[in-house]
């Protein structure tokens, strides 16, 4: 297991100063699922997948390759529809929607496999976020003047704001095809969070990384936690980043919840043990 | 002179969004537009002005449109040569059914006709993509052909459409007796005012939504881009384009022309044009229209100069054979054309004389 040096700062339980702001005190709901069922053909991706995300939480999904994690969140954004289930989000019982239509409610995300727009440059890319931002129409684009020219600049000064923060300076106007595997999860984390979103759907983050990048990784997730209030799910592998940096874990094993509690709770179950914690330690 | 950006630093990002951010660009393209604007009118001859500029004025036009379609957008469009006939075609009913009407009204109306049809016919594109799309812009050409061929009240029942003579501040520039001096300052300007527009779009957020779609379409849509307004937004403004190059080809061009002028191999004309320029590129689009237009006049003209006369037919083999050699070349090796290799170049430049 990678050696852990990032360590949550005072886990909300445990805090004796109430702190500053009351959000590590998870209470309320962003998002639920209740029952859901989702399969394809004869394989059953997902199974009766009941949990829920707590704003301002940090939570992680593990399990094995192939349990259906991916799919989860294919599901919250609205690319898969579940067979069965109900999906509540901001306390309202949520019908069946398009990825755009769930991008305007807030919610962002990365992919596993990175997805982001090969022949244009970091910075492009990370503007696209700003597209559901932008009012000007075609017509006022076309001039590129005026409060067109306005608002292209305002939107790149919150873009410069995430470049700066993700520290990719220098990789502004590379195309990003060109960029590293590492610099190309970052820049496509910058995109999700120029959306200012509300939950942030991240899929295998770290995945290919090597220590230090994923230390960088883990320091910006926790920054966007904490600074933004951002609530994040969280696809990963490498059992020491979540158990540091997550709140409360769901674990999945062939498209069945297998458990459901904080690191500790999680790591302390058997079954996951069997499952999953044992045969991971490699 | 030296092309560096070394040195200019933005000092804010509204120089970093100007049009052009790098000097030697600015100044480059101050140069350009005092040719096309001051001396290529004032030295040019009518042949010049006619059969060189003023060709290669409306492909260029018609190859921006297809570029934001297909280079921008990611859509293979085979229906170039369709809209464009319907820009001529509109063009020349309106100008006959109101005579008063203003040439420039005529030109933008006949744009926004083709735009119209090619909303009908870009719909499908929400379903289907790469070849099966390039086929349905097939049948589009193939029914527009058709149907200008088979309907008489498109040509007023005679077997051409015309560039009716209208005036424009009290001067012909349009129809068989204007001059070429005249028609050739009415292209420039709507090459001008929409070749900036373009790359206005293609640098603002539909042209990012643009792009987005092209390269990676599900990601465009998770970042909240609706595809079908994104596609057939590209499909209108890049029919408006080609309707509009249509009246233009027409109206100062032709004079006088069969509808099947517009036919498929003007579509693949303007396709390699767009693939041998650059595709996703503006400058490439002139690039590759002035490849094309004058490859042909080249080898009618370069052989005569050498002294090694040959005859029409292997000028027009030959002509077939570069085009061919050009087009495998820049798919395989090199898919950003022209525009690329010149960007290339201006790299190499920026760094030389210390290549480190
Ligand atoms: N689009 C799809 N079509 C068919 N089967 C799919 C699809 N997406 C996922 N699956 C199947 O669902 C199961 C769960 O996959 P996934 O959610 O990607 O797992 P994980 O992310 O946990 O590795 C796998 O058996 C996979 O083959
Ligand atoms: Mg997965």
């Amino acid at each position: 297991m990678t050696a852990a040096t990032l360590e949550r700062s005072a886990p909300p339980a445990q805090s004796e100063a109430p702190t500053p702001n009351a959000r590590r005190n998870f209470s309320e709901e962003l998002l639920k699922v209740e029952d859901i069922s989702l399969s394809f053909g004869g394989v059953k991706a997902l199974t009766n997948i009941s949990f829920d995300i707590r704003k301002h939480e940090i939570r992680a999904i593990i399990g094995p390759n192939g349990a259906g994690k991916s799919s989860m969140l294919n599901v919250i954004n609205g690319f898969y529809h579940p067979q069965v289930g109900t999906i509540t989000y901001k306390g309202q019982a949520r019908s069946q929607m398009r990825p755009h239509e769930a991008a305007k409610t807030g919610i962002a995300r990365t992919f596993q496999n990175i997805a982001l727009f090969k022949g244009m440059s970091t910075l492009d890319n990370i503007m696209t976020g700003r597209l559901l931002k932008m009012r000007r129409n075609f017509l006022w684009q076309a001039l590129y003047w005026g409060p067109a020219l306005k608002e292209e600049l305002e939107h790149r000064e919150k873009v410069e704001a995430i470049i700066d923060f993700l520290e990719i300076q220098a990789i502004r106007k590379t195309p990003v095809g060109r960029l590293p595997y590492g610099l190309q999860k970052r820049v496509e984390l910058g995109r999700a969070l120029a959306m200012d979103p509300e939950l942030l759907l991240l899929d295998e983050p770290m995945a290919g990384m090597n220590v230090e990048e994923k230390e960088d990784m883990c320091r910006f997730i926790l920054d966007v936690n904490d600074e933004f209030g951002t609530t994040i799910a969280l696809i990963e592998h490498d059992m020491g980043v979540v158990m540091d940096i997550s709140d409360r874990v769901v674990v999945l094993d062939y498209g069945r919840l297998l458990a459901d509690g904080t690191p500790d709770e999680v790591r302390a179950n058997q079954q996951v043990i069997d499952a999953y914690l044992g045969v991971s330690h490699d | 002179m030296l092309y560096r950006e070394a040195g200019q630093f933005k000092t804010n990002y509204v120089a970093d969004q100007a049009i052009f951010p790098i000097r030697q660009d600015r100044i480059g393209m101050a140069i350009v537009l005092l040719f096309a604007w001051v001396i290529i009118p004032a030295f040019g001859t009518d042949y010049f002005l006619e059969i060189i500029m003023i060709n290669f004025l409306f492909f260029s036009l018609a190859a921006i449109g297809l570029n934001i379609l297909t280079g921008y957008t990611g859509l293979i469009s085979l229906g170039t040569g369709g809209f464009m006939a319907v820009g001529a075609v509109a063009s020349y009913k309106l100008a006959v059914i109101f005579p008063d009407l203003n040439i420039i009204l005529v030109f933008l109306l006949s744009g926004l006709i083709a735009a119209a049809v090619g909303i009908v016919f870009g719909l499908p594109s929400l379903r289907i993509k790469g070849f099966y799309l390039a086929v349905a812009t097939l049948a589009a050409q193939f029914f527009l052909d058709w149907l200008f061929l088979r309907f008489d009240w498109f040509t007023n029942s005679s077997t051409a459409i015309e560039g009716v003579p209208k005036t424009l501040f009290g001067f012909l520039v349009t129809g068989p007796d204007a001059s070429p001096f005249a028609k050739y300052y009415v292209a420039l300007g709507f090459v001008t005012v929409f070749a900036l527009i373009a790359k206005n779009l293609v640098r603002s957020a539909i042209g990012r939504a643009w792009m987005a779609i092209r390269d990676m379409d599900i990601a465009a849509e998770i970042i909240g881009i609706r595809p079908l307004p994104t596609k057939l937004l590209a499909f209108a403004i890049s029919a408006f384009y080609s309707g509009v190059a249509g009246s233009l080809m027409l109206f100062l061009f032709y004079d006088s022309a069969e509808p099947d002028l517009f036919d498929i191999n003007l579509s693949f004309k303007v396709l390699f044009m767009v693939i041998i320029g650059g595709l996703g590129s503006i400058l490439g689009s002139f690039m590759g229209a002035a490849f094309i237009v004058m490859i042909p006049i080249l080898l009618t003209l370069a052989p005569d100069l050498l002294g090694l006369p040959i005859s029409s037919d292997l000028a027009k083999h030959l002509e077939f054979m570069i085009f061919g050699a050009l087009i495998i070349f820049f798919l395989i090796v090199e898919p950003n054309g022209l525009a690329r290799l010149w960007q290339i170049t201006k790299e190499k430049l920026r760094l030389w004389p210390f290549p480190y």
